[in-house]
């Protein structure tokens, strides 16, 4: 009798517990480098945890060029993870319905342009936690050093740049620093955001879908703009190898540029403890605009992008805790909590105004360059697909900035490969 | 008793001895290539595959980036056997004439084919590096600062850059290999061909290139082989850049199959295919080319 | 003079040669902010301790582990088959023997491109992708067809006076291989084994698509490990080539004859 109610106890015990099993969720995320982003997601992983008790995340930190190897052959093998760090361009995701759909998520306290940017076919896939834009940060005492002083509207015209570069070459400085050894994208910025700003929203958006032709004489300007920056030295001599991380630190530690072009995210690296990469303690860090270039349709014309967002497993098995945790995210408090602490832009509506914190100041700075801007919503190579993107790729992120080939060669090459002549 | 004779062939111990191997090949060689045959005529997709007939093949004489990869790995293949092999005989030559410390050099020269392509890669793009490296660091230093170049990074030269890294690490090779064959040869007719300073080039072409012909051809083939499969060197140097300009069809095959957003391994399995084919026409044409009908007998 | 020429340009191959190794062997005792300073000075203060730095902090000693595992038993196993199909081909006479033989010699020539992909396929089936088993066997399969053409040629030269004279002693056919065959061979065995070795240790490419996970790693992969994403460490990475790089030496100091013979068998004709 003694013995049954004891079992039957244990029993009742056994149940209670496997009804409070724990429910795991795997988490594969880029930024295993960026310290404050991946502090930030972990911190949002632990207030979920201690919100959802039975519910617990997993998260793996990985480079992002070692992640997506691994995603790619965990998702066909079926061994993926239930939630995972995507970006917008990676369509052939969704094109496998490989992803989740994320309806249910709370859209409302999402920027509509940024869940546009994530939907497919009607649909929204990902959460748009990361939006940047591209900017050009720079070392304010070298600026002074050359004799330039940026004005007040922050923006530099064409010939000013190519000055800045003149002066920089002549004390043996590099004017910009700027990197493509393990990323297909920063040397691009250097003419897209030119090209933006020529040709404005319409005519840009033309272009990259292959409906304007790159030997329209406003494209070819502003190609001749841009080659005349980079023969005038703009450009690091080890551009092409240079890679991500080694090119903030060329920039803010050794050797030292006096310009950066870099996206918004740039403080995820450089905030970091110097001897994990970030900028030395009295760095006097200045933002600017992009340059103007003559002739333009609209300067005030810049690029936001969305960046790292997270996205879940069509074939996850927890569906409900997945869609919890991003709705976790999709809220303003997060939304000003990544503001305050990372330093950019995000897709999460946020009361950008009135940002607090040690960083406030800088983040300040950040907002003025984008005083009066009209966006221009993602990057070429989120825009582009198949052989114009490889193309646009090795001309632009590569070729074009490093000076090997000609501003002809380069229009020739973008209309070949969207079957232009 | 004395059993021989291929009447009586124990053909369970036969069976004993090729199932091993042969499941191995079926399963690991055989198999796959057939299954990249059949992929070529599909769209290979992670949940469905799609009959897709002739269309990747269609699609793939349009891509000019394969053609160009086509043509970079031919280029090399065919270049770089013949600057070895030169390079290796004139070596040999040099060691045949009892150099003292004949040892030493030979195992000198052999160490670079030791090393991994991915060591041998990481080393040269230092040795190429614009700022610091090697190669131009010795040109400042010769009062050739004005010959500098992006060895690597420049269209332009980034293929024969390549090259020369295959013909460092292979010379040394080609050298053991025809030094070996020359002491194979019967000495009377050598020593009428020994290095003196008149008429040595009409000696070598004439006497031993002749008797050392059969190698010489095995080895052009080996290295031409060799070329057609390369990708480590090209993947830790260059990856394919710039502007193509070192693309080789096994990188852009990895691109399409593993790198591309696309999940398809179809098309990359057509580049597969016709590749396969163009390399076991090449083969068979070289070899061909090159069938000594008459064998030396000495 | 002709003499002093000579030697100048003997010489000179060889500092072309080896120059590169010896650079890399010097910066591997070199911390990274020394050889900014001064790429090619020789060292001053030998930094020995990178070495076990390498080893322990940064997971060398997992694709150490992961490169031997695989290697050796790859070679082992290969050997084995190889060997037995070798002899096979090379002592009995039946009508489709030179067929099978050209069946698997002519994988010789089979570009990797050609399988690599549905291996890959294969192995996420049968869930052996990510393993080192997977990368075993698959290595196993892509030595093999020179592990049998380098033994047949050598089992063929073997005088058959012996085999028939085992058979009269009463041999099985298994133990006139083991017994008869393998020992005679040792030699090409030993260099078959080597060749694989050396070969197989450097292997990169199928171990680049059929491994992702950075504890299966092997050490051609594993190099890479230092090229990360901020300012290229050239110190380490020289101190992860020279530990890559360390076997290799080894066995080409012990063996160098068997080595070279080994790697060059088959070339000369």
């Amino acid at each position: 009798m003694y013995t049954m109610r004891l079992v039957l106890s244990l029993l009742i015990l056994c149940f209670a517990s496997s009804a409070l099993a724990q429910v795991k969720l795997t988490l594969w995320s880029h930024w295993a480098a960026e310290k404050i982003k991946r502090d930030f997601v972990e911190d949002a992983i632990k207030r979920f945890d201690a919100a959802n008790p039975g519910v617990k995340i997993e998260a793996q930190w990985y480079e992002k060029t070692a992640l997506y190897a691994a995603l790619k052959t965990a998702l066909r093998a079926g061994t993926a993870p239930d939630l995972f760090y995507a970006e917008p361009d990676q369509v052939e995701y969704m094109d496998n319905a490989l992803l989740l759909d994320l309806s249910p998520l709370n859209w409302g306290a999402i920027e509509p342009w940024a869940k546009d940017i994530w939907s497919y076919k009607g649909k929204p896939y990902g959460l748009p936690l990361e939006a940047w834009t591209v900017e050009v940060y720079y070392n304010k005492k070298l600026m002074a050093d050359l004799g330039v002083k940026v004005p007040a509207s922050l923006q530099l015209d064409a010939q000013a740049t190519t000055d800045v570069a003149k002066r920089a070459r002549a004390k043996n400085l590099t004017p910009m620093a700027l990197g493509v050894g393990d990323r297909p994208f920063p040397g691009a910025h250097l003419t897209h955001e030119a090209l933006l700003k020529k040709l404005g929203v319409q005519g840009y958006d033309d272009l990259l879908q292959g409906k304007l032709s790159w030997s329209d004489p406003r494209v070819v300007e502003t190609l001749r703009v841009v080659r005349s920056w980079v023969d005038a030295g703009l450009l690091p001599t080890t551009f092409t190898t240079l890679k991500l991380g080694e090119a903030h630190g060329y920039f803010h530690t050794n050797p030292g540029a006096v310009m950066f072009l870099n996206g918004s995210w740039y403080t995820s690296r450089a905030f970091n403890p110097t001897d994990k990469g970030g900028q030395p303690a009295n760095f006097q860090l200045g933002i600017m605009k992009f340059p103007s270039v003559p002739g333009a349709a609209c300067n005030e014309c810049r690029t936001i992008a969305v960046g790292g967002s997270y996205v879940a497993n069509a074939a996850t098995k927890q569906p409900k805790q997945v869609i919890a945790f991003l709705n976790s995210l999709a809220n303003p408090e997060m939304g000003n909590r990544w503001l305050e602490n990372v330093l950019v832009q995000t897709g999460i509506k946020a009361d950008y105004a009135n940002i607090g914190g040690p960083h406030a100041g800088y983040f300040r700075e950040l907002g003025a360059t984008s005083q009066g801007a009209k966006y221009y919503f993602g990057l070429p190579i989120q825009k582009m697909q198949g052989k114009p993107k490889e193309v646009f790729t090795q001309v632009f992120n590569n070729a074009f900035p490093a000076g090997t080939i000609s501003v002809d060669e380069a229009v020739t090459l973008m209309n070949a490969a969207y079957g232009k002549n | 008793m004395i059993r021989t004779g291929v009447d009586r062939q124990p053909w369970g111990a036969i069976l004993a001895f090729l199932l091993p191997a042969f499941t191995v090949y079926t399963a690991l060689t055989a198999y796959p290539v057939l299954r990249t045959f059949w992929n070529s005529f599909h769209k290979v997709l992670p949940r469905n595959e799609e009959y897709l007939g002739l269309a990747n093949y269609a699609a793939l004489v349009q891509d000019e980036i394969f053609w160009r990869a086509v043509r970079n790995t031919f280029t090399w293949a065919c270049i770089s056997p013949l600057a070895e092999v030169s390079i290796g005989l004139l070596l040999a030559l040099a060691l045949y004439a009892r150099v003292p410390g004949m040892r030493f050099f030979r195992v000198a020269w052999f160490t670079p084919v030791l090393m991994s392509y991915v060591v041998v890669g990481i080393i040269w793009v230092w040795i190429y590096n614009y700022d610091w490296g090697a190669a131009n660091a010795l040109l400042r230093w010769l009062g050739l600062g004005s010959l500098v170049q992006a060895w690597i990074g420049d269209p332009k030269i980034a293929l024969p850059s390549l090259v020369f890294i295959t013909t460092w690490m292979w010379s040394g090779f080609n050298m053991v290999v025809l030094l070996a064959a020359l002491h194979s040869l019967p000495s009377e007719v050598i020593e009428a061909a020994e290095l003196d300073n008149c008429g040595w080039g009409a000696k070598l072409w004439h006497i031993i290139v002749p008797l050392i012909k059969p190698t010489l051809l095995n080895l052009l083939v080996l290295s031409f082989i060799g070329k057609m499969k390369i990708f480590d060197l090209v993947w830790i140097t260059t990856k394919g850049g710039p502007l193509w300009s070192t693309e080789t069809v096994s990188t852009y095959l990895y691109k399409r199959a593993f790198e591309w957003t696309s999940f398809d391994l179809g098309y990359p399995s057509t580049i597969a295919t016709v590749w396969f084919v163009i390399v076991l026409a090449a083969v068979l044409a070289l070899t061909w080319l090159f069938r000594t009908r008459d064998r030396l007998e000495y | 003079m002709g003499r002093i020429l000579l030697f100048a340009v003997l010489g000179l191959f060889t500092a072309f040669a080896a120059g590169p190794f010896l650079w890399v062997a010097t910066m591997s005792v070199r911390t990274t902010t020394e050889i900014s300073l001064d790429h090619y000075a020789w060292p001053e203060k030998w930094h020995w301790d990178k070495f076990p730095a390498a080893w322990f902090n940064s997971n060398y000693n997992v694709y150490f582990e992961n490169s031997l595992l695989v290697v050796l038993s790859a070679v082992a196993v290969l050997t084995v088959v190889g060997a037995m199909a070798a002899h096979c081909f090379a002592r009995y006479r039946w009508r489709t023997n030179r067929l099978l033989y050209f069946v698997i010699f002519s994988a010789i020539i089979f570009p990797p491109q050609i399988t690599i992909i549905s291996l890959f396929q294969i192995l996420v089936q049968y869930g052996l992708y990510n393993s080192l088993v997977g990368l075993s066997l698959v290595y196993i399969a892509v030595q093999l067809p020179l592990t049998v053409y380098i033994l047949e040629s050598f089992f063929a030269r073997i005088p058959s006076d012996l085999f028939d004279a085992a058979r009269i002693d009463g041999y099985s056919e298994w133990q006139i291989f083991w017994k008869v065959s393998l020992p005679i061979a040792l030699p090409a065995l030993a260099t078959t084994v080597i060749l694989n070795t050396i070969l197989l240790w450097n292997e990169f490419l199928y171990a680049v698509v059929l491994i992702t996970d950075d504890a299966k790693r092997t050490l051609p992969l594993g190099i890479q490990r230092f090229m990360g994403d901020q300012l290229e460490d050239v110190g380490m990475i020289a101190t992860g080539l020279m530990i890559a790089i360390v076997p290799v030496v080894l066995i080409y100091a012990f063996f160098s004859e068997k080595l070279i013979q080994g790697m060059t068998a088959g070339a000369v004709k």
